[in-house]
C-alpha cells in the first residue's frame, strides 16, 4: 500500500495518519465543510472535501469517498471508528472497487454488527450469553410480555446498535411505549436499521472487552482485557487496562471465549469482544465490535504494540509477528475521555470554543486529540475533544499520574468531563476496584463537584482580595496614569 | 497604623463571597514569587498562580489546584452603583421553555392553543446524535410554538412560549 485514505475526522483520523506516515506511506484526509481547518487536514499530504457539515452529506457518504480513491490513487481505506467504519455495504463496495478496506471482511461484519446474528454464530461455541430474545420486535405489547417473562428492569437494544445509541433501560411497563419509540427511531436514524431486541438488564454489571488481533492465515491472539465500567447514559468515560478484578485465569478463559467469538465469523484485522461481568464474576458475551476502539490507546500501552500499524500489516497480507505466549501485559494504563459536556448539568453537551487549551506531557502521559486553541467544536459530531491517556508500572501510581494530567490539562471556553474524571480517580470505589456500570447513578452527584469548585473559588477570592489591598497600597499616582490599563504577569 | 475597615463583594467562579478587608488580613497568605501566592485555608495548603489581572487589581484570573478563576472585585462604591442599576431595570416575566442545549429539532408534539399536562412531551431535540424528549414540568396552555422540525437551535433559544 501507498498511498491510505483515512474515513474519519478528529483525533483518530489524527492518530491514524500519523502511523501511516510512520510506515512511509501517504496519507488523504477527508473533511466536511465545518472541518476544513482541523488538524487531520492540515496534517495530511492530501485532503478532499466530502461536503456539508451533517455526517449525512460529508462523511458517511461512501460513494463520493470510493470516487475520491479512484481519482487519487488510494489504495487503502482506514475507517476509524463510528461513521462508515461497520458498515459491511461500504466494506464491500470499496473491496469491490480493488480498494483495500483496512478491517475486517464484509462477511464478518455483518455477522457481527447484527447483535442477533452474533448470538447465532458465537452459539455452538457454548459462549454464556445475556437471557432475552433473540428476534427483531417492533410490536411495544409483545415487548410488555416479554419484559414481563424476563423480568425487569430489561434493556432495548438496536440491532445494529453501538455506543449507547438505540439503547434504553425499562424499569417498568408503563414506560415502555415511549422507550421503544425512541429506541427504535434512534436506531433507524443512527443506524438505518430500527429493529430492535430485548434482554434482561443484568443489575450491578461490569463492563469488560477482550481487545483480539487476527491475521488472514488462522492467527488470533488476544490482546488482554480493558475495564470500562465508568459509563455514562451507557457511554464509556473512563477506561482501563488491565481490569483489577480480572484475575489471570479468569483473563486467560475470557481471553479464549473471546479468539472463539473472533474465529466464529472468520474474523480479521483488529476486534472487541464486549463481556458483562456481574457481582460473582460470571461473564457473558454481549456483542463484538467490528472496528478499532475509541478506548484502543490502553491496550497499547500497557502491550506496547501500534493497533494500526497491525490493522495496516494484516490489511497487506503479513502474517502476526508474535504468539500468544509472546505478550505480556506491562504495568497499567487509564484513559479518561475528554468530552465537552457539562457533568454539573446532566451531561449535557457543551459547545463553545476552545479559547485555552493546552496539554499536559510527560512520560507516560498521552493525548489524542483533534483540535486545537481557538477552535470551536461543532455540533454535527461527537462531543468527544480528546483522550487522556496515562500508563505506569501499577494501578496506584497510573491514578496519582491521571489527577495531575487533568490538572496540567488547560480547557477554557467550555466545560468538559475533566472535573467528572477528577471525580472518578479520586472515588474510594474507583481506587478499591469495586464497581460497576451504575458508578454514576451510584455515587455521583454534582454536588460533589461543586463543593471542591466552591472551596477553590473561595481561596481564589481570598488570594485574589489580598492580591487587590497590596496593591492598592503600593500604588503611587504616577502608576495609576499608565496608558496600558492591563498589567499582565509573568506566565 | 490604624485603617478603616473596608466591605468587598468577590465574585470568583460563579459564587459571591463577602469580606472585609479586616477578614482578609488575618489570612494566612505568603508571596512566593511575582506570580505565585501560598495560603494555608482550612489547613488545606495550597499555591496559588496569578495568571492576570487589570491595572487597579479589580479582574483577576487565577488558578487554584489546577482551575482556573476569573475573580471580580467590587467595593461599596462599586456596589452601590451596581444596586442602582439593578433597581432602575424593569422585571419583565415570560412563561417560556428554552433549548437546553444546541440541536436539532426532529419533531414538535404541540400546537397552539394546547392545553398540556405536567410530564408530556413537548418536542424531540436531537443533540450528537442523541433524542431527548423536552419534557413540561407543569400544566400549562401552549401559547406560540417558535420552532418547527428540523430546524437547528441554540442553547437557550425559545422553543415554545406558555400562557
Amino acid at each position: 500500500m501507498k498511498k491510505i485514505l483515512v474515513a474519519n475526522r478528529g483525533e483518530i483520523a489524527l492518530r491514524i495518519m500519523r502511523t501511516i506516515r510512520k510506515m512511509g506511506i501517504k496519507s488523504v484526509a477527508v473533511f466536511s465543510e465545518a472541518d476544513r481547518n482541523m488538524p487531520h487536514v492540515l496534517f495530511a499530504d492530501e485532503a478532499v472535501c466530502l461536503g456539508p457539515a451533517p455526517s449525512s452529506q460529508s462523511y458517511l457518504n461512501g460513494d463520493k469517498i470510493i470516487a475520491f480513491c479512484k481519482e487519487l490513487g488510494v489504495d487503502g481505506i482506514h475507517p476509524g471508528y463510528g461513521f462508515l467504519s461497520e458498515n459491511a455495504a461500504f466494506a464491500q463496495k470499496v473491496t469491490d472497487a480493488g480498494i483495500t478496506f483496512i478491517g475486517p471482511s464484509p462477511y464478518a461484519m455483518r455477522i457481527m454488527g447484527s447483535k442477533l446474528a452474533a448470538k447465532e454464530s458465537v452459539k455452538k461455541y457454548n459462549i454464556p450469553m445475556v437471557p432475552g430474545i433473540d428476534t427483531a420486535i417492533e410490536d411495544v405489547n409483545l415487548a410488555v410480555e416479554i419484559a414481563n417473562k424476563i423480568g425487569y428492569p430489561v434493556l432495548i437494544k438496536a440491532s445494529a446498535g453501538g455506543g449507547g445509541k438505540g439503547m434504553r433501560v425499562v424499569e417498568k411497563a408503563d414506560d415502555m411505549q415511549e422507550q421503544m419509540e425512541r429506541a427504535i427511531s434512534e436506531a433507524k436514524s443512527s443506524f438505518g436499521d430500527g429493529s430492535v431486541f430485548i434482554e434482561k438488564y443484568v443489575t450491578s454489571p461490569r463492563h469488560i472487552e477482550i481487545q483480539v488481533l487476527a491475521d488472514n492465515f488462522g492467527n488470533t491472539v488476544h490482546l488482554f482485557e480493558r475495564e470500562c465500567s465508568v459509563q455514562r447514559r451507557h457511554q464509556k468515560v473512563v477506561e482501563e487496562s488491565p481490569s483489577s478484578v480480572v484475575s489471570d485465569e479468569m483473563r486467560q478463559r475470557m481471553g479464549e471465549a473471546a479468539v472463539l467469538v473472533a474465529k466464529s465469523c472468520n474474523y480479521t484485522s483488529t476486534g472487541t469482544v464486549e463481556f458483562l461481568v456481574d457481582d460473582k464474576l460470571n461473564f457473558y458475551f454481549l456483542e463484538m465490535n467490528t472496528r478499532l476502539q475509541v478506548e484502543h490507546p490502553v491496550t497499547e500501552m500497557i502491550t506496547g504494540l501500534d493497533l494500526v500499524e497491525e490493522q495496516i500489516k494484516i490489511a497487506r497480507g503479513e502474517k502476526l509477528s508474535f504468539t500468544q505466549d509472546d505478550l505480556r501485559i506491562n504495568g497499567h494504563a487509564l484513559e479518561l475521555r475528554v468530552y465537552a459536556e457539562d457533568p454539573l448539568n446532566n451531561f449535557l453537551p457543551s459547545i463553545g470554543t476552545l479559547t485555552t487549551y493546552q496539554k499536559p506531557q510527560g512520560e507516560g502521559i498521552r493525548v489524542d486529540d483533534g483540535y486545537e486553541e481557538g477552535m470551536t467544536i461543532p455540533i454535527y459530531y461527537d462531543p468527544m475533544i480528546a483522550k487522556l491517556v496515562t500508563h505506569d508500572e501499577d494501578r496506584t501510581k497510573a491514578i496519582q499520574k491521571m489527577l495531575q494530567a487533568i490538572k496540567d490539562y488547560k480547557i477554557e471556553g467550555l466545560t468538559t468531563t475533566m472535573p467528572f474524571g477528577t471525580f472518578v480517580f479520586e472515588h474510594e470505589a474507583f481506587i478499591s476496584g469495586k464497581f460497576d456500570t451504575h458508578f454514576v447513578k451510584n455515587y455521583y452527584t454534582p454536588e460533589k463537584i461543586k463543593e471542591k469548585q466552591k472551596a477553590n473559588a473561595e481561596i481564589a477570592a481570598i488570594v485574589a482580595l489580598k492580591y487587590h489591598l497590596e496593591l492598592q497600597k503600593q500604588l503611587t499616582p504616577l502608576e495609576n496614569k499608565t496608558t496600558s490599563w492591563k498589567r499582565r504577569l509573568a506566565h | 497604623m490604624a485603617e478603616v475597615k473596608k466591605e468587598f463583594r468577590v465574585k470568583s467562579g460563579g459564587y459571591d463571597f463577602a469580606f472585609d478587608s479586616k477578614d482578609i488580613r488575618s489570612k494566612d497568605i505568603i508571596r512566593k514569587a511575582d506570580d505565585e501566592l501560598h495560603i494555608l485555608h482550612n489547613n488545606r495548603s495550597v499555591m496559588v498562580r496569578l495568571l492576570d489581572t487589570d491595572a487597579a487589581g479589580k479582574k483577576i484570573k487565577l488558578e487554584v489546584d489546577g482551575e482556573r478563576f476569573e475573580v471580580e472585585i467590587n467595593d461599596s462604591l462599586d456596589l452601590m452603583l451596581e444596586q442602582m442599576g439593578y433597581s432602575a431595570a424593569s422585571s419583565k416575566h415570560i412563561k417560556e421553555i428554552k433549548a437546553p442545549m444546541p440541536g436539532m429539532v426532529i419533531n414538535v408534539a404541540v400546537t397552539e392553543g394546547q392545553e398540556v399536562k405536567e410530564g408530556d412531551r413537548i418536542l424531540i431535540l436531537e443533540a450528537m446524535k442523541m433524542e431527548n424528549s423536552i419534557i413540561i414540568h407543569a400544566d400549562a396552555k401552549i401559547k406560540r410554538v417558535a420552532v418547527k422540525a428540523g430546524q437547528p437551535v441554540d442553547k437557550g433559544q425559545v422553543l415554545v412560549e406558555l400562557e
